[in-house]
């Protein structure tokens, strides 16, 4: 079913145009990996579903209801000052529920304690962002989306800053909590390899103005659980090998 | 501790760095005192420290030096208490809303560069010789600094917090007090350090033009007698305050900001 629509697509920052028309749908509880050149404009397409940017023509929906600006059903998670340094870890995940009236004092503690286990830095409760690694940074940006109640999560090359081992456990967990937590993600990234291990479904768009070049169901090539051994498989480098030559072919067309 | 001192680029503990700074001191305080007591310069223009000093009690004994030191106080945090809670509101708007940076942003930085003690003539003429006068020159000298310090703490925001807090179901006035605010929190508090050290920098000025009392009066009059020693002592109590009001800023600095 379609839950997060682009309808006829486009936007332009001035005489630049960034996005051409482009019309895409995206189910829910599936996580769908926006891959293309850098610059390509597809960073600017996920911020219009996040409501921070909006659209020059065409609309975008979530469950049939146009989006008009940026709300708590979508949160974003940066690759960078994606958690804030003047609050603890819990202080972090408990930021986006101080906006909401529907919550008890005792569902918004239980809240911060489900998604501290969730992403495992119980232990790390009371610590200051500057403290702990880059990885747990990114942990606690999610977790504090999912706290404040995002059905979609929009992330915005979110591994890109971190050293492989931790990338590699990162999209695994990733994965993990998707499954668990029967989100939405948007996640975009320049990545082959990193698209490919963790897409339900990869939109490869082409060079600016982005236009979508092709649409490939990941599940139906590598299947739904993806385990690190995955990664070691035929199936993975043969699907690796094929978006790699097809985002090179449309690298090349800028240069 | 010899050798990580003289290292390229080394590092040394807290203990040595403080006793360094202290020796430093001790020395040039004695080859002063040599060079004062051998006369190579005359004492009316190079007392030694130790005249400083002995002025420095009797000024503090009999001439009423701490209530001067009191005054002096007063007009430099009054004028930057008044300054400070203009210039963090209203610089906080001209960057977040270009209605008020816009217009605002030229005419500050006009009158930024407008050096203070050319408007001393004209301030007394509107405000005659008494406290307005001294005031109102701090305020000239700190606000319109401070008011550009601010709108540029609030423009390194990282726009990412903004964004996500937005994406977090805040509205415009809530991310302002619960994420700018806190997030400028450390830049502001320093500027504001430093602007009041600017402060005590007018204050003389201020205090020379048009005042009875005050620690720049105190330093103006002694100069009419030549008295050096007390024009000196004058100095080093401003030096002193100072000294000690960036400490305790700094203190408050690590305090509120732990996180750091």
């Amino acid at each position: 079913m379609d839950y997060l629509t682009f309808e006829k697509v486009t936007k332009r920052f001035g005489d630049v145009s960034v996005v051409s028309e482009s019309s895409l749908a995206i189910a829910r509880n599936s996580l769908v990996v926006f891959l293309g050149p850098s610059g390509c404009g597809k960073t600017t397409l996920m911020r219009m579903a996040g409501g921070l940017d909006t659209p020059t023509t065409g609309t975008i929906r979530l469950g049939g209801e146009a989006i008009a600006g940026p709300d708590r059903r979508r949160g974003m998670v940066f690759q960078s000052y994606s958690s804030f340094p003047w609050l603890t870890v819990e202080g972090n995940i408990a930021f986006g529920m101080r906006y909401r009236d529907d919550l008890h004092a005792h569902q918004r503690a239980e809240r911060v304690a489900h998604y501290l286990k969730l992403i495992g830095l119980e232990d790390f409760s009371k610590s200051f962002p500057n403290r702990i690694s880059g990885g747990m940074r990114q942990r606690v940006a999610i977790a504090r989306s999912l706290a404040a109640g995002s059905d979609v999560l929009l992330m915005d090359e979110p591994f890109g800053a971190l050293d492989a081992l931790t990338r590699e456990r990162l999209q695994v967990e990733l994965r993990q909590i998707q499954a668990e937590e029967k989100k939405t993600i948007i996640f975009v990234t320049h990545d082959v390899e990193e698209a490919v291990f963790l897409a339900d479904r990869i939109i490869l768009f082409s060079a600016r103005p982005a236009r979508v070049i092709k649409d490939i169901i990941v599940t139906k090539i590598l299947g739904a659980t993806r385990t690190l051994a995955a990664r070691e498989s035929q199936e993975f480098f043969k699907l690796r090998n094929e978006v790699l030559h097809l985002i090179r072919k449309e690298a090349e067309t800028v240069r | 501790m010899m050798r990580e001192v003289l290292t390229f680029r080394g590092k040394a503990t807290a203990g040595t760095e403080f006793a360094l700074g202290v020796a430093a001191a001790v020395v040039v305080l004695l080859l002063w005192e040599v060079v004062a007591r051998l006369e190579f310069v005359a004492p009316q223009f190079l007392p030694p420290p130790s005249k400083v000093i002995a002025a420095l009690w009797t000024m503090a004994t009999t001439q009423h030096l701490l209530w001067h030191s009191l005054i002096s106080s007063l007009r430099v945090w009054v004028a930057f208490l008044i300054a400070a809670a203009m210039a963090i509101p209203i610089g906080i708007l001209m960057s977040s809303y270009r209605i008020v940076g816009a217009p605002l942003e030229p005419m500050i930085d006009f009158i930024r560069y407008l050096p203070v003690p050319a408007l001393v003539p004209l301030s007394i003429i509107w405000f005659g010789v008494g406290e307005e006068t001294k005031i109102f020159l701090l305020w000239l000298g700190t606000f319109f600094q401070l008011v550009l310090l601010v709108a540029d703490d609030m423009r390194r925001v990282p726009h990412e917090y903004v964004e996500i807090a937005f994406t977090l179901g805040a509205r415009p006035r809530q991310v302002m007090t619960d994420v700018a605010l806190r997030s400028m929190g450390p830049n502001l508090v320093d500027n504001l350090r430093i602007t009041l050290g600017w402060c005590w920098t007018y204050l003389v000025i201020a205090e020379i033009v048009a005042a009875d009392s005050g620690l720049g009066f105190v330093i103006w009059s002694a100069r009419r007698y030549v008295k050096t020693p007390e024009v000196m002592a004058g100095v080093v109590v401003i030096g002193l305050i100072g000294l000690i009001t960036d400490q305790l800023l700094r203190a408050l600095h690590r305090r509120m900001f732990r996180y750091l």
